[in-house]
């Protein structure tokens, strides 16, 4: 079964204004359980509004959104259980820290959902340790961390609702590369430990070679392509052509085989490739 | 939800009220004001909500934002017409029934207070928020207050400051939209509960907002000293607007229609 079945979505901005603005133009797509999925695009490309009708923030115009085979806008009354289902991390989400203290702030999502204390403390705990978060900086106020660190804050606060589904808009934006690593280990860590299924925006094509499985790419609004990373990414042409880069290495490689090199096309590790062309070299 | 709000904002265009000089449609705005006040009568309501529709009808907006933009006054219009209609007195007795009497005067009043409210609020957006952007709204009253620099106003540093407070009401509102979803994604629930529990449910969203306005207010402070701004003193215009002969036209038409209104003050329909 696959978490999220999206079919023939439509969504419209500011609808019946001079602002209207087509956002999703009849998209249909699938994630699959227990996987990591990469959801990739150029600026305006609709990722971001595509993320808000995953948990019932916005309400499609038209079609349907399913996750774990219910249909969340069958009763609208609710919708907001779908919200601890999927949980949603925004964009720079550290600017909506606003508790006294992390740990405090971690807990919010667990207190809305009415857990007992005992629970929470453990929930909170828990997700303060797959993002790195140590006793010392629980107690200390969230405004007093530094932008990676309340990241990783903000990360943890939806963590600790436990959702099965986890859904990232570009977590990483704007961090530096130790800051990145941090944050994506925390999220395979999460997807190991809960086995849930995880959806990650990014415009970073290394990173999702590093961790995604599958990879959907959007373009104008509409499903450009969806597929396995291997076959995303021997598509280097395809993926130019919206605005989109491949990793360095998958360029090289690719550029290598095009002049001869008994090498695949769509390599996007540096090592796996590094080896290959080793191998090669040695002959 | 939030982002509907269309009162007081600006929808670019290029017809002749988008145009017009800011100064200009400002003494516009305070003309129709004045004269949606001076009429008395049903004809000079009606010629009055005329006005209005036709200056919908030449700015090209869609009649649909404006009636948008109406939305929120409909309780007050329908309050205020209920009020005149049952506890206004006159000699036309039309209904009566037990101790409830309704007079002629009574639904005339209702009419026009609903043709006033309905007119001033379509006028002075038409004229004024919907066709002119913020910067050139400021600029307009700038220039048009600054005589009063003799008297030391400081009139460029309230002006600048209304500029940057418009020009920021459009990113709170996005930036507050964004916390609140990203706080509804963690289960805030800000629909239901008491009324305490409603206003404890903002607070999620107003620390946030607030701290992230400093952030923008001293980002902006700090962009402008690196642009070397030092007040208004010696400070030139981009775009120094003109009178044309269209500005000075549509003043004098308006002025004339002043006139018209208070001449058709004694004809048809007279409280």
């Amino acid at each position: 079964m696959n978490a999220i079945e999206i079919s023939n979505v439509s969504y419209t901005y500011s609808k019946s204004t001079p602002f209207e603005r087509l956002a999703l133009d009849n998209i249909s797509l699938s994630f699959k359980t227990g996987i990591i999925t990469g959801l990739m695009g150029h600026t305006g490309s609709g990722k971001s509004t595509l993320v808000k009708l995953l948990n019932g923030l916005e309400k499609p115009d038209c079609g349907t959104v399913t996750v774990m085979g219910e249909n969340i806008w069958s009763e609208p009354k609710q919708i907001s259980k779908y919200r601890y289902k999927v949980g949603l991390v925004f964009q720079y989400p550290e600017y909506q820290l606003f508790e006294e203290t992390v740990k405090a702030d971690i807990a919010f999502g667990p207190k809305n959902m009415k857990l007992d204390e005992t629970e929470i403390e453990k929930r909170v705990k828990d997700s303060a340790d797959l993002c790195g978060i140590d006793n010392a900086m629980l107690e200390k106020s969230p405004f007093d961390l530094s932008g990676g660190q309340k990241r990783r804050v903000a990360i943890a606060g939806i963590m600790a609702m436990q959702p099965e589904i986890l859904v990232l808009d570009e977590p990483a934006a704007g961090l530096d590369p130790r800051g990145r690593e941090d944050i994506f280990k925390g999220i395979v860590e999460y997807r190991k430990e809960r086995n849930a299924t995880v959806i990650i925006v990014s415009h970073s094509m290394e990173d999702m070679a590093k961790y995604s499985d599958e990879i959907v790419v959007m373009n104008q609004a509409k499903l450009f392509m969806q597929g396995c990373k291997d076959d995303i990414f021997a598509k280097s042409d395809e993926l130019r052509s919206v605005g989109l880069d491949v990793p360095s290495i998958t360029y090289l490689s690719k550029k290598l085989s095009d002049a001869g090199m008994p090498i695949s096309s769509n390599c996007y590790n540096v090592k796996t490739a590094a080896g290959k062309i080793n191998s090669i070299l040695q002959k | 939800m939030i982002k509907d709000i269309t009162l007081g904002q600006f929808f670019p265009g290029n017809s002749i009220l988008h145009r017009l000089d800011p100064r200009i449609k400002i003494i516009l705005t305070i003309i129709f004001i004045i004269i949606v006040f001076s009429a008395k009568s049903l004809l000079s309501y009606l010629a009055v909500f005329l006005l209005s529709l036709s200056c919908i009808f030449i700015s090209k907006i869609n009649l649909r934002v404006v009636l948008k933009g109406l939305k929120p006054i409909v309780f007050v219009l329908i309050f205020t017409s209920i009020l005149n209609i049952f506890w206004t007195t006159g000699e036309d007795l039309l209904f009566s029934l037990g101790i409830i009497k309704i007079y002629k005067e009574g639904l005339l009043f209702a009419l026009f207070m609903v043709l006033r409210i309905v007119s001033l609020i379509i006028g002075t957006s038409v004229l004024l928020t919907y066709t002119t952007s913020p910067i050139m709204l400021t600029d307009g009253l700038e220039k048009l207050l600054s005589p009063l620099k003799v008297i030391k106003v400081p009139v460029h540093e309230f002006s600048l400051m209304m500029t940057i407070a418009l020009r920021f009401i459009p990113t709170l509102i996005e930036e507050t939209d964004k916390i609140m979803s990203a706080q509804k994604a963690r289960g805030a629930d800000f629909s239901s509960g008491s009324l305490s529990d409603r206003a404890k449910a903002l607070i999620p969203v107003l620390i946030p907002l607030f701290i992230s306005s400093f952030r923008r207010a001293d980002e902006l402070a700090t962009a402008m000293e690196c642009r070397c701004y030092h007040g208004g003193d010696g400070r030139t215009k981009m775009n120094t607007p003109k009178l044309t002969y269209i500005d000075l036209m549509s003043v004098f038409l308006f002025i004339l229609f002043g006139i018209v209104i208070i001449f058709t003050n004694n004809f048809g329909g007279v409280v």
